[in-house]
């Protein structure tokens, strides 16, 4: 087999960027850590294919509404209906098998690996193979090793990182380091894809690439795009709807030009004297 | 120069992926199986099988149980000699109280036996980490010591626990020179160390790393904490069962509970620090460095105190020895903290371009 074709043949989906329906909806959550109110009775939807932003100042809880969404944290009131389905108990590897992925406001890439077996480990709910036939090699383990390597290998090529597939993370610029998140992120193949601050620290060409990432996983592969972000151009610009948060409750939500006009919005970030 | 990858190109995934990605490693590996496998036999004397080799072998494949642990999962443990013990005790029991068992079930059952009661003091680092957790595996350390010393039972009633290994034989051969004895166990720790091999290079082994790094961020892409955690006590301990298995059937013959202590586990532990945590080499230089170097001291230092007529007495050239080994221990962690198996590879990468400057 000849590595080159077998890498190069990715046909690229034709664009499915069509927003559908509600994918996501959130019914008035509220989340306390002790007496801190982190959330107090926010809801907000989330639609197939859209990207989604969440923003807001330092505080805010946009974390916290992150971590409710992917089952690290569990509400004390509301409902969260996703796929139709109200949730119920919660475990965070569960929404990694409904197709729910994340990347991290500070990096949470695995240090010890290489860019390749982050990106391996990211498609570990894929694979079915158990650590008998991984010890003998034997049975199902060679075939998935090579099957997923091959899925691994179009997420490096789709996020341009051949060249360092090999190399320990923890020897790569910041910028590679979040690009690498994202492709562990990716290698799941998720529906819906929870980005944390993939922007922060990055100078302006390393944003530029990385909206063009986004952009294109968005419309190539329709993923549902959550996104906090603090850069307001980045967002006003790539975001189909904005909801915004302040001291854990919504103050704002809707197309970017709504919430540059909000009263509230403007007051949150600018200060009542304005 | 000497070390080059250069090409050596790979034309599929499957090239990529074998367990040695590297012609040269290849080769090296295959020679120092033939070595260890045609040439020692043949050359080494008794006292090297019994006293070196063999200790060697069974220590580094202990150390490896500890290395998938701690090194790849990320999991302290100061329990290591306890579940050799349990190995030893198992397979003297299984052979004791089954009729016709073959010795190589019972190593197995030994190391079965040993991965369950490795995942019932596992379940406390569900709950706990680092040094916590290493208090906790110590609890494992002295309830199995004392568990083996106050049932007699598990000792066929032998007076404060010695138990004398059965002989080991294999399809009607008993295996009782030094010789074959460590044929038997490189034998054994060969196998283990590639199924360690394939362990880690795969997707078992991607999800204790994972834990290990970044535990949150691990259960968040869908690795389930509980069951690789204690997936990883189990293997563990099944390697440190199978090494006390060995250690009282091919290497001491007699064992007793207060053989396995506390001191034999800080050793094993040890050995993969100083040897490389997370690494499969490091554990068998770690092993060859804590065993090897007391025995070369052992010679050398009286040696060059005669050569230079300092006179010291036995009992100063022992003190000097420890001093020498805890001051050699202390120098290879300050120069590499990652241990011999680190100092390889950079060894290896300096050797891709040494001769040339670039």
């Amino acid at each position: 087999m000849n590595m080159k074709l077998e890498t190069l043949v990715i046909d690229p989906p034709a664009p499915t960027r069509k927003i559908g329906g509600v994918i996501l909806d959130l019914q008035n959550i509220s989340l306390r850590f002790g007496g801190v109110k982190a959330l107090t009775d926010i809801s907000f939807d989330i639609r197939e294919h859209e990207i989604r932003a969440i923003i807001g100042p330092n505080g805010a809880g946009k974390s916290s509404m992150l971590n409710v969404i992917n089952g690290v944290y569990h509400p004390q009131e509301g409902r969260i209906v996703f796929r139709g389905q109200e949730r119920r108990q919660m475990e965070p590897h569960m929404a990694a098998t409904q197709g729910i992925a994340r990347t991290f406001q500070n990096i949470a890439l695995f240090k010890g690996m290489t860019v390749l077996d982050n990106i391996m480990t990211g498609r570990i709910t894929k694979m079915k193979s158990t650590f008998v036939e991984h010890a003998l090699w034997f049975g199902r383990a060679r075939q998935e090793e090579l099957a997923h390597r091959r899925k691994a290998e179009e997420v490096i090529d789709f996020l341009e990182i051949q060249h360092i597939r090999k190399t320990p993370v923890g020897r790569l610029p910041y910028g590679l380091q979040k690009r690498v998140e994202l492709g562990r992120a990716l290698a799941a193949e998720p529906s819906m894809l929870l980005l944390d601050e993939p922007m922060a620290g990055m100078n302006v060409e390393e944003k530029q690439d990385m909206c063009r990432f986004i952009l294109d996983v968005n419309d190539q592969f329709g993923t549902t795009i959550v996104l906090i972000e603090h850069d307001m151009g980045v967002v006003m610009d790539i975001s189909d709807r904005v909801v915004v948060l302040d001291y854990g409750k919504k103050i704002g939500d809707g197309v970017p030009d709504e919430v540059k006009n909000n009263e509230e919005v403007i007051k949150a970030y600018l200060g009542a004297g304005h | 120069m000497l070390y080059r990858e250069a090409g050596q190109f790979k034309t599929s995934y499957a090239a990529d992926q074998q367990l040695f990605p590297i012609r040269q490693d290849r080769i090296g590996v295959l020679l120092l199986l033939a070595a260890a496998f045609l040439a020692v036999p043949g050359m080494a004397s008794e006292y090297w099988f019994s006293a070196i080799l063999i200790p060697f072998l069974i220590f580094a494949l202990a150390a490896l149980g500890l290395n998938i642990l701690t090194g790849y999962a990320g999991q302290l443990s100061l329990g290591s000699a306890a579940f050799m013990a349990v190995g030893a005790y198992a397979a003297y029991n299984f052979q004791l109280r089954v009729e016709g068992i073959p010795i190589l079930v019972s190593f197995a059952l030994a190391g079965l036996t040993a991965a369950g009661v490795g995942v019932l003091f596992g379940l406390p680092s569900l709950r706990i980490k680092g040094f916590y957790l290493a208090v906790a595996t110590l609890a494992a350390q002295f309830f199995i010591v004392w568990c083996l010393t106050k049932f007699p039972w598990l000792s066929n009633n032998s007076s404060s626990g010695v138990i004398s290994a059965q002989k080991v034989e294999i399809l009607g051969h008993i295996f009782e020179s030094p010789r074959e004895k460590y044929l038997l166990v490189l034998t054994v720790v060969v196998l283990m160390a590639l199924a360690a091999r394939n362990l880690v290079r795969t997707s078992t082994g991607r999800a204790w790393m994972a834990v290990r790094d970044m535990d949150v961020a691990a259960s968040v892409i869908g690795i389930r904490l509980m069951p690789t955690k204690l997936l990883a006590f189990a293997v563990s301990s099944f390697y440190c069962g199978v090494a006390g298995a060995l250690y009282a059937f091919c290497y001491l013959g007699s064992v007793e509970p207060d053989g396995f202590s506390l001191e034999m586990s800080f050793k094993i532990l040890f050995m993969i620090i100083i040897g490389g945590v997370g690494s499969i080499l490091g554990s068998f230089l770690g092993a060859a460095f804590i065993l090897l170097l007391p025995i070369f001291l052992d010679v050398g230092l009286p040696w060059l105190a005669e050569l230079f007529h300092l006179p010291f007495s036995t009992a100063t050239v022992s003190h000097i020895q420890t001093l020498v080994f805890g001051a050699l221990i202390m120098f290879f962690l300050i120069v590499e903290p990652h241990g011999l198996a680190r100092l390889w590879q950079i060894a290896k990468e300096k050797l891709r371009l040494w001769p040339f400057p670039h």
